[in-house]
């Protein structure tokens, strides 16, 4: 009776709560809070009390939560120092000891006779773990496999999956694909390079419109207006590659840009690639008297500057 | 130690040197000392000189901006005296404004130095100890220390503003000028006659190359080995403004087909330097071939500098270009225009370096020489067919210039010297020095002298005319090798009559008719032809008129050819063109007939089917063309029916018939010009250039028949056809621009398109999304080449879709009342102009089209006008193309808006910008797109801007003659010959005939006698207040009080007398009132002080006369020299004839007279 008395108050709010959140571990939570509850009230009837204040017999679940879940965490601290991964008897009752509990009294305090009998909480969505999606058939194991190995998963986690759209290979919408995703890249990076420096307004009531990056003067102009971009090389690189049969000498010769970059002065002699070049181009290259070649002389010591 | 010294008695280096002719065989120059920070040279030169004459005692050289820091002649010291007249053109003058004296003034000024007269800057004397040995005629040895110090011409330096040392900075330095210019960076004889053989030294950081003429003969460490030097020697005579220098950290290319030839680029540019010169031995073949004389030099080198003064530029045995000029072998667009260059520069070896000329009006054979072996190249490398384009373009060129400008005058003489015998008297410069000519007109003459060479070709044949070439050369080649003892070297000089000796040595044929026609005369020919066709006699009735009497033109006397097709074939008939003869009979071969199966034989022998249902069925003709083969300098306006034309068009395999065709059929908007139009579109064996016109002269069309066109806009379909996909018509393929033939036409035809318009005069919507979605589905990434000319020119046919806002009283332009289809193109613009800036194209075309779109925007009223963008870009640090295209609009905006400060800020810019090109520019563009002109008044037109403009070329610009004569171009746009009218009156009218020693009434006075001359304009309003002042300061002895009591009286009066009614007399007899008995003076200076304001009907002519007469006073008191008073007779002369005119239109009684007759002849009737 005190039992229902105690109890009932505080499941009925819990519940009113719970109806918000209603995912399973919650719900799990909640009973699990309400068996200590009932746990609590029954150890106070027990001990003689009628009727609890409703922060006391919270203060008395939290110190009973605590004390369990201590005892838990001990006793798996003390199995893991063992080396072991599932607690037993024995690392329970030496955390017992450690937290200062009498073990021997626990025998008899367990069958005392005024002891109240509790039901079992009841088991709320213990199982949490989704059912997973079943798609298709499964394959039934072939006979050379045994029974009793694991089934088959589900056929769309390996095998391929007919879809019903054909793959995008209209060339009108492939060419239109590019452009737009082309000029939303421009115009991000655009506008992004508008918004992070300096910009110039065509529009002095607002300036936000058509921002234009500044133009900001450097110091060796021609470099940037006469070398070809990066991206123009690799395009060139691509094409190169990709078209090397009906290449001409004179492309062939722009393809080595990226290289005669770094050439040395040795290298200026080398003739262009193509059907033009001399056989004897090694001899050739060793022939060649330029004045602007030659070494620079040493000065004379009779010669005065 | 400071500098030359100043001349304190210029009457002294008037006087006439005793040498006519100094010889210098050896010239040394050595310049030790080449400082990129502070850009100061130092250096000396050695002048090794044969005295022609007797008792050699003062030496002329040329010297401009130099310090002169000592002269020694044969190691004794030389005093020198130093006094340039082109510093500063008009001396102590500072109220005079008229350009005819500034010209006169500056011939004068370039005549005083110029070498080949024997003058010179520089003028020293020769130590007395020397003058025996000058009797003896031996050696001298001119040694001049120098140095120059930041020079503003001749020698340009190119230092970035970047970290690092100056070799890593890539700065560098270069000699230029307009012709002979050597004189600013070296003393010298700066004369293209005076030839020599030449040693140089230069001494320049170890990580720099010095590249000069001649062949290097070693370079040499200096001792701390931080330095090196390089010695050159020149042994073939050449003239001193050929020599050139350029310093940089330049890399270094071997020619790989020829080892001596050397090329020389910026750092990082190497790649572009290969690409651009794999092809130039195919040029040296071609002229070492045609000339069969091989190259004469023992070296060649090419450098490639930034902030070139000019494109090309020719010296001996070496050229300096642009480094804008190399290209990657991505570039399509630039890849003919190098070649152009290098081509130009090579044939400029021959014919400029090699040989010179003996005098300046001998220029025209070098430049028609190299002009004409040029085109030969541009023949064998690029086709006949654009040969032939080339030479129409370079005659329609030469005939619009000369129509528009007056005559060009390739072999000017000058008898005795005086100024009235000018043979270019329609030019406001004068022709007689290289450095007065105005550029464009030199373009135009260098344009004229190719021509005329290919007329002589002409008449001699191309034999022949190789062969004299190739005798010039040999010539030269042999006495190149001499001794300068042997006097062979004047073999090395063309002069037009040596010239003209060997063509008839050599041809035997007398050209004589035709020099005296193109190169000793000026003008060109206007024919206008018509014709009928006379039935019964099966007659072609000619009929070639023309017009000889405007200015440009000149009247031609001789055989034309006129070639006919017909529908037996085609028929060449000479005619001569006589004094009176204007109509010419030629019978025809066949008879009119309908022959369906015959097919039509043309001119080359191919035999074609036509449709001849368009033609007249009575006549056999099916076009006519007068002077085919444009061997006369003409313009031809032939009338023929459009049928006719189309035939032209579509039959005849000329390229010159078939553009001229194009252009006649603008006129001719029917449906089967359109299908003639569209179907040379469609022939891709038509040469790409007149596809190219075909698209615009299409676009013409359509507009013209706008009401009746059917189906899709013009060449859309053809577009649609030819570049786009077959299974989705809106999409343009993939770029591919291997034929380069439909790659200029994909190119055209967009912006040709988008000129079409609708009812609306709008560009229709289908066009203008057709070219958006062009931008769209651009995809260059499968093409070998960049495809920033193309997407370049998309935006330019966004431009030209532009059409003006249409405004509502003027409000602001404001984002959100921007027009849907503006905003679209404003949005591709934006975004290509910020792309641009992450991924620069080449040239940055981009950039270029961008902002002319800007601009085009602003000025159609679509976005507000304002010039700070293209101000941003037209700073010094963007590429030079993306600041000329800015400044262009700069310029726009300027003329537009009639912004003052604009004007003044492109003005400082034109004195300060560091690159010589960009100056040029904005001057050339402002006198082609003038703020204001003469005919029309503008606020801009001030008194602060003719000064500014005066000092500009009067002294402004002494270091540059090219930019001289630009400041004089300009000013004569903006304010013609004579005196600016928003200057005051001329109070100095006199002061200007005394010195010039004319009895002419101030150029002004004659100026307003023209309509409109009366009004006083309110503009002039404050010039009242200088007139007054005036007097008041120069003359004391006028009394202050009484001129301005007398004034203020009048003035008042005046108010009162305001009214129309009031009868003029009263006025005139209040003024006789007035003053009687006072003194003279002071009566003048009140009647001065009578503005014309309040008085409309006194003429302004009226009142400038009386300022005459105010100074006719003036000088009176001042100078009281009878000299004077006979010149004022003649004006008074001038002007009562004039008052008389003007008298007889306003009833102005006698009634001033009786006021002044005294003293004011020029009012007394």
């Amino acid at each position: 009776m005190l039992s229902r008395r105690l109890a009932t108050p505080i499941p009925e709010k819990r519940s009113g709560s719970s109806k918000t959140s209603t995912s399973p571990t919650d719900n799990y939570q909640l009973a699990r809070r309400r068996t200590l509850q009932v746990v609590v009230s029954s150890l106070l009837t027990e001990c003689g009390f009628e009727s609890a204040e409703k922060a006391a017999m919270e203060t008395l679940t939290e110190m009973m939560q605590s004390y369990i879940t201590e005892v838990g965490r001990c006793a798996k601290a003390t199995c893991e120092h063992t080396a072991r991964s599932t607690p037993t008897l024995s690392d329970v009752v030496i955390t017992l000891v450690e937290m200062g509990f009498n073990v021997d009294t626990l025998p008899v305090y367990a069958k005392r006779s005024q002891r109240m009998v509790i039901t079992a909480p009841p088991i709320t969505n213990a199982s949490v773990v989704p059912k997973a999606l079943i798609a298709g058939q499964k394959r039934t194991h072939p006979t050379y496999i045994p029974s009793h190995f694991p089934e088959f998963p589900d056929p769309h986690t390996y095998i391929k999956t007919p879809t019903f759209r054909e793959p995008v290979s209209d060339y009108q919408v492939v060419r239109e694909k590019a452009a737009s995703q082309r000029r939303d890249v421009e115009r991000a990076l655009t506008r992004f390079m508008a918004k992070t420096g300096e910009t110039e307004s065509l529009f002095k009531d607002d300036i936000s419109a058509f921002p234009l990056i500044a133009a900001k003067p450097s110091a060796i102009p021609y470099l940037s207006a006469l070398l070809p971009s990066e991206l123009e090389l690799q395009t060139l690189e691509e094409t190169d590659s990709s078209e090397q049969d009906d290449q001409t000498d004179t492309e062939n010769n722009s393809s080595n840009v990226s290289q005669d970059d770094q050439s040395a002065d040795k290298e200026n002699v080398v003739l262009p690639p193509g059907g033009v070049v001399p056989t004897g181009k090694a001899n050739e290259e060793n022939m060649i008297d330029n004045p602007y070649l030659r070494p620079v002389k040493k000065p004379k010591v009779r010669r005065k500057k | 130690m400071l500098s030359y010294k100043q001349n304190p008695d210029p009457s002294g280096l008037h006087s006439r040197r005793c040498m006519n002719r100094k010889k210098d065989k050896g010239f040394e120059i050595c310049i030790n000392n080449i400082n990129f920070q502070r850009k100061s040279v130092i250096g000396y030169v050695e002048l090794t000189i044969f005295p022609t004459v007797m008792n050699l005692n003062r030496i002329k050289l040329n010297s401009k901006q130099c310090r002169i820091y000592r002269v020694r002649v044969n190691d004794l010291e030389a005093p020198f005296i130093y006094n340039d007249p082109t510093l500063e053109v008009c001396h102590h003058e500072s109220k005079q404004r008229n350009l005819n004296y500034f010209s006169s003034a500056y011939t004068a000024a370039v005549s005083a130095v110029d070498p080949d007269a024997g003058n010179g800057e520089l003028s020293i004397k020769v130590p007395s100890e020397l003058w025996k040995q000058g009797d003896e005629m031996k050696v001298m040895k001119v040694y001049i220390e120098f140095s120059l110090d930041q020079p503003k011409g001749g020698l340009h330096f190119v230092v970035p503003d970047v970290d690092g040392s100056m070799a890593e900075r890539a700065a560098h330095v270069f000699s230029f000028g307009n012709q002979n210019s050597t004189r600013f960076w070296f003393p010298c004889v700066d004369s293209y006659s005076e030839l020599c053989t030449w040693k140089l030294e230069f001494t320049v950081d170890a990580s720099m190359v010095a590249v000069s003429c001649g062949d290097l003969v070693e370079t040499v460490y200096t001792h701390d080995m931080r330095k090196k030097t390089f010695h050159y020697m020149l042994p073939i005579p050449t003239a001193a403004p050929n020599i050139s220098l350029a310093v940089g950290p330049f890399e270094i290319l071997v020619d790989p087909y020829m080892h001596e030839v050397t090329h020389f680029c910026l750092p990082q540019l190497l790649p572009l330097l290969k690409q651009t010169m794999s092809y130039l031995h195919e040029i040296f073949e071609f002229y070492e071939e045609i000339l069969t004389c091989r190259y004469p030099y023992s070296c060649f080198k090419t450098v490639f500098v930034d902030e070139a003064y000019v494109q090309v530029s020719s010296y001996a045995s070496m050229s300096i270009f642009s480094t804008n000029l190399l290209h990657s072998g991505m570039i399509i667009d630039q890849t003919p225009v190098t070649r152009r260059c290098l081509a130009q520069a090579l044939a400029q070896q021959f014919f400029g370096c090699f040989i010179s000329r003996m005098s300046w009006s001998d220029e025209w054979v070098l430049k028609g020489i190299s002009g004409y072996i040029y085109g030969l190249y541009l023949k064998k490398t690029f086709g006949v067919n654009e040969y032939r384009h080339w030479i129409k373009e370079e005659l329609d060129k030469i005939v619009e210039y000369e129509l528009k400008m007056g005559g060009v005058l390739l072999h000017p003489t000058f008898s005795g010297g005086k100024e009235k015998d000018n043979p270019t008297p329609h030019l406001h410069f004068s022709i007689r020095h290289p450095h007065t000519l105005s550029w464009e007109y030199y373009k135009m003459f260098q344009c004229k002298a190719h021509l005329v060479m290919r007329l002589i070709e002409n008449r001699i044949s191309m034999e022949f005319m190789l062969q004299v070439f190739n005798k010039l050369l040999s010539l030269a080649s042999t006495a190149s090798s001499q001794k300068y003892q042997s006097h062979m070297w004047s073999q090395m000089l063309v002069s037009t009559s040596g010239f003209l000796k060997s063509i008839s040595n050599v041809s035997g044929k007398d050209i004589g008719p035709l020099i005296k026609q193109w190169v000793d005369q000026s003008g060109v020919v206007k024919f206008f032809g018509s014709f009928a066709f006379n039935r019964k006699r099966n007659v072609l009735e000619l009929e070639i008129r023309q017009d000889y009497t405007s200015s440009g033109t000149q009247k031609y006397v001789g055989p034309i050819k006129v070639t006919v097709q017909e529908l037996d074939g085609s028929f060449n008939h000479t005619l001569q063109i006589e004094e009176n003869s204007l109509k010419h009979d030629i019978p025809c071969h066949s008879k009119s007939r309908r022959n369906k199966k015959k097919k039509i034989p043309l001119m080359n022998g191919e035999e074609v089917d036509m449709d001849l249902s368009a033609m007249d069925a009575d006549s056999p003709l099916l076009w006519i063309r007068i002077d085919p083969d444009m061997s006369i300098l003409r313009k031809v306006e032939f009338e023929q029916a459009d049928f006719m034309w189309q035939y032209q068009l579509r039959f005849e395999r000329d390229v010159v018939a078939q553009e001229e065709a194009i252009s006649a059929l603008e006129i001719f908007p029917t449906p089967a010009s359109r299908l003639a139009l569209t179907d040379i579109l469609e022939q891709d064996q038509c040469f790409y250039k007149v596809r190219i016109q075909a698209c615009f002269c299409l676009a013409k069309i359509a507009n013209s028949m706008m009401s009746t066109w059917t189906g899709p806009p013009a060449m859309k379909s053809l577009f649609t056809r030819m570049f786009c996909c077959k299974s989705c018509p809106n999409i343009v393929k993939t770029n591919n621009f291997i034929n380069f033939q439909s790659y200029f036409l994909q190119k055209t035809m967009p912006v040709a398109m988008a000129l079409l318009r609708d009812v609306q005069n709008l560009c229709p919507k289908e066009v203008l999304n057709f070219i958006l979605d062009l931008i769209k589905y651009n995809d260059n990434r499968k093409n070998k080449f960049s495809d920033n000319y193309y997407r370049a020119e998309l935006i330019d046919a966004l431009t030209n879709s532009l059409t003006p806002a249409i405004s509502i009283n003027n409000e602001v332009r404001t984002v959100d009342n921007l027009n849907t289809d503006v905003r679209l193109i404003l949005e591709e613009i934006t975004r290509f102009l910020n792309m641009e800036k992450l991924l620069p194209s080449y040239r940055n075309t981009i950039t270029v089209s961008c902002l002319r779109a800007i601009r085009m925007l602003q000025k159609n009223g679509h976005i507000p006008s304002d010039p700070s963008l293209f101000k941003s870009y037209a700073q010094y640090g963007h590429f030079v193309d993306v600041r000329i295209a800015a400044l262009e609009a700069v310029i726009d905006y300027t003329r537009v808006d009639r912004s003052s400060s604009e004007l003044q800020w492109l003005l400082d810019l034109v004195q300060n910008d560091p690159v010589h090109y960009i100056r040029h520019e904005i001057l050339s563009m402002l006198a082609k797109n003038p703020p204001f002109t003469k005919a029309a008044d503008s606020l801009l037109c001030n008194e602060a801007l003719v000064d500014q403009l005066w000092k500009l070329m009067n002294s402004g610009t002494c270091h540059d003659w090219r930019l001289r004569c630009d400041a004089v171009n300009l000013y004569y746009t903006l304010f013609g010959l004579t005196r600016p009218s928003c200057l005051p009156l001329p109070e100095l009218g006199l002061v200007l005939n005394l010195k010039e020693k004319k009895a002419v009434l101030n150029p002004t006075i004659k100026s307003e006698q023209g309509p409109g001359g009366p009004e006083y304009r309110p503009s002039s309003q404050p010039n009242f207040e200088n007139r007054l002042t005036f007097p008041t300061q120069e003359e004391e002895d006028i009394d202050m009080d009484t001129v301005h009591d007398s004034q203020a009286f009048i003035y008042h009066h005046l108010n009162m007398l305001e009214r129309p009614s009031t009868p003029d007399i009263t006025l005139f007899q209040l003024f006789a009132l007035i003053f009687t008995g006072k003194e003279p003076s002071s009566v003048e200076q009140a009647m001065l002080s009578m503005p014309g304001t309040p008085m409309p009907t006194l003429s302004k002519e009226s009142t400038s006369s009386k300022h005459g007469d105010h100074h006719h006073h003036h000088h009176h008191h001042e100078h009281k020299k009878k000299k004077k008073k006979h010149k004022h007779k003649h004006k008074h002369k001038h002007k009562h004839e004039s008052k008389d005119k003007d008298r007889d239109s306003h009833a102005f009684s006698n009634s001033p007279a009786s006021g002044r007759s005294i003293r004011s002849p020029s009012l007394s009737d």
